[in-house]
């Protein structure tokens, strides 16, 4: 489909402004970068809601960057997957922003934090829309650096170990992709993924890189067992970063990992399909019971995003070698599973880090006494637990169903137990923290208050996480826009 | 226990090496010739030279998203050295011997460093390598205790730093303005407007090696000099 020349850059509008907006507040006096950022704030979301109608009225479309056409330029594409992740990205950044420029009020050391934002703005924008493997590769660079210096910030013992964990493990697996990289260039003398999509795949070069790049891209997706940094790093960063990086950071690696699977899998693939649907139904059960085991309030969600990146796994196995009824279902299970995840786990980890406020202490067990003094705070990450636990009406539960009748349909046995049995598990741990919460007792009856401004961000991403579950269906249909899944009904 | 695990990971490492061998062995015959594609498009490129016309003209994209991994190392630097104490400034062997051999060395330096810069149009050369020469007379004058006087304010840093970025970014969007395709120059000007992006990367890029090399941490084992770092933070 061919747009005009404003319309297809667009996309490129959404990387350049991050990246102008980067250099902006990196210059700016430290007490204007957070208005300027609120105030970027709005072209943001009027460039991805112009992306979105444009989406609707053309159908996807690309931008050949430069005016160079593939292969020897780069393009970036419009599709059904690149612009709902342009449209959760903003979602999740805007409260996260504005939330931070209350939150960040009393961390003098997090003068940077803005420049870093943006930066990771532009790289997951790159990311969603880029159709060019080395692209990608510069794509997760930026991402990983941008990642590992919002989880440097708070500049103590801890976060610098967590942050340098990050670091190594981000790197690695940059270079286990860009190994992939090299061998699908010197095999097909392509990086474009359109151009590779139509080579032959039954060869040991594209399956040697596919394993190669999946391997980094499930440890960037911390993937059971590849998870150890995941904890410290989500669990020990600013509230705000916390929230950034469970709800989009890690969705970025596992969004390149569709790409390449859709454009480059070689046939007689189910038994790879099969053990990354095992580590993700591992991911699921270990997270969990990680997840309960935890003292510490930020901890404990981290643990959760563990189990929940498990969910997202069971995709492989539903999708291949199961029929197409069987995977256009969990194609839309696995995106409203992304899209669910990422709304209300950004919402729960605001949501913590509010009650961690009023409490004063970071342990789960201080929270006793507190369902009586400041139920606000409780109530979005009651309400965010609702989705991580998928319960009728959030975007969990239809996720979880939509991924059951997946798996029904291709006779995945096991994978409804893992949903089913997951579900359990992540009720057991959002009930715990509720437990501690409604403790009565001479403990104490004294809490701070955070600012007004900290918790109705919390509140509106927990409820548009509830709601999302209600209005699905629209999404979903535009989600497989330019997919191999069709648009029809 | 850890002999066991060294023979995991020896056995992972091999089986990786062996897959890898493979790969490259049953490499298949490539269908595409970028190579051949660049030559025949070079005429219409901002520059004569494959690797320069790739990297600012046909994936000028990539590039442009490099000079922000740089810019964003360069952040994430200052972010860490200004959460820590700071230590005793460890540089700055001040003798004469050295001094008189910088001040031989460095316009000779600051020439090679602009020539790699515009060879870059024809043959091996440009902003990276220039920016390297540059920033390696940087440390050469740092090393000596000798400081640019420009640069003691941290926001002049600072904006130098970002110089390149925002060049680029303002390269890149003013075809879109004129209602091209964001990045795409016209032919008249393809060739000033790689040169103008050039010359401010070639300057972000020394800065930004140069900030890199200072904010490392202090060595604990090393000489201890006179601390010329409690003066204006942010200086190179």
């Amino acid at each position: 489909m061919t747009v005009q020349p404003a319309t297809a850059n667009l996309l490129a509008w959404l990387v350049m402004l991050p990246l102008a907006a980067a250099v902006l507040t990196m210059l700016l006096p430290l007490r204007l970068r957070a208005a300027a950022s609120l105030v970027l704030l709005a072209p943001m979301t009027l460039l991805a809601l112009m992306l979105g109608a444009a989406l609707a009225t053309h159908g996807p479309f690309v931008l050949a960057l430069g005016g160079w056409a593939t292969p020897l330029g780069i393009a970036l594409q419009a599709d059904g997957p690149a612009v709902g992740m342009t449209l959760l990205t903003v979602a999740i950044s805007v409260p996260c922003a504005i939330h931070a420029a209350a939150y960040l009020r009393g961390h003098a050391e997090a003068e940077y934090f803005w420049a870093l934002f943006w930066f990771l703005w532009a790289s997951l924008n790159t990311i969603w829309m880029s159709t060019d493997i080395f692209n990608l590769y510069v794509g997760i660079e930026l991402l990983g650096l941008a990642a590992v210096g919002l989880v440097a910030l708070r500049g103590d013992a801890e976060a610098l170990a967590a942050a340098m964990r990050y670091l190594l493990a981000a790197l690695l697996g940059s270079l286990a992709y860009l190994i992939g990289v090299a061998l699908l260039y010197g095999g097909h003398g392509s990086l474009s993924l359109a151009h590779l999509a139509q080579t032959d795949h039954a060869q040991a070069t594209t399956a040697v890189a596919l394993a190669a790049m999946s391997l980094g891209l499930a440890l960037k997706t911390a993937l059971f067992p590849l998870h150890a940094w995941l904890p410290p790093a989500h669990g020990g960063a600013l509230t705000p970063v916390s929230a950034l990086l469970s709800a989009l950071v890690i969705k970025a690696s596992f969004f390149i990992m569709l790409r390449l699977w859709f454009a480059l899998a070689p046939p007689g693939l189910s038994t790879a399909a099969t053990l990354l649907g095992l580590l993700g139904a591992f991911a699921v059960f270990w997270g969990g019971w990680k997840a309960l085991r935890q003292s510490r309030l930020k901890h404990l969600v981290a643990y959760s995003t563990v189990a929940q990146i498990g969910y997202l796994f069971l995709f492989f196995p539903l999708a291949i070698g199961t029929g197409e009824a069987a995977a256009r279902l969990a194609w839309d299970g696995t995106m409203l599973m992304l899209i669910s995840h990422a709304l209300a786990k950004a919402a729960m980890f605001l949501a913590a880090g509010n009650l961690i406020l009023a409490i004063g202490s970071p342990r789960i067990a201080d929270l006793a006494g507190i369902g009586r003094y400041r139920q606000f705070s409780l109530l979005s990450f009651g309400i965010a637990g609702v989705g991580i636990m998928g319960l009728p009406p959030s975007g969990g539960f239809g996720a979880k169903w939509l991924l059951m009748q997946s798996a029904l349909a291709g006779g995945g046995w096991l994978w409804v137990a893992v949903l089913i049995g997951g579900g359990l598990l992540s009720a057991a741990y959002v009930f715990k923290v509720f437990r501690h919460a409604f403790i009565e007792g001479p403990k104490r009856d004294r809490f701070e208050d955070p600012p007004a401004a900290l918790e109705i961000t919390a509140l509106v991403l927990a409820l548009v996480s509830l709601m999302i579950g209600l209005a699905a269906h629209g999404p979903l249909t535009w989600l497989r826009l330019g997919t191999p899944f069709g648009v029809s009904e | 226990m850890s002999r066991l695990r060294l023979a995991a990971a020896a056995t992972a490492a091999l089986g990786f090496a062996l897959a890898l061998a493979l790969a490259v062995i049953e490499r298949p015959a490539a269908v595409l010739n970028l190579p051949a594609l660049v030559e025949a498009e070079i005429a219409g490129a901002g520059a004569l030279h494959p690797i320069t016309a790739v990297l600012l003209d046909f994936r000028s994209f990539d590039t442009l998203l490099e000079v922000g991994v740089l810019l964003l190392a360069v952040i994430v630097a200052y972010a860490l050295r200004e959460a820590q104490p700071d230590g005793p400034d460890r540089m700055g062997l001040d003798t004469p011997l050295l001094r008189a051999v910088i001040s031989l060395l460095l316009p000779l330096m600051l020439l090679v460093g602009a020539y790699v810069l515009w060879a870059g149009a024809t043959r091996p050369g440009g902003a990276f390598q220039a920016g390297a020469i540059l920033a390696a007379s940087g440390l050469a004058l740092r090393l000596a205790g000798l400081r640019v006087g420009g640069l003691d304010r941290a926001w002049r840093v600072h904006a130098l730093l970002a110089l390149g970025l925002a060049v680029f970014v303002a390269a890149a969007v003013l075809p879109a303005l004129a209602g091209h395709a964001m990045l795409d120059h016209p032919a008249t000007l393809a060739k000033t407007i790689v040169i103008v992006v050039e010359i401010a990367l070639t300057v972000s890029i020394a800065l930004g090696l140069l900030a890199l090399f200072r904010l490392a941490p202090p060595q604990v084992d090393g000489p201890v000099f006179e601390d010329r770092r409690s003066k204006p933070r942010g200086g190179a």
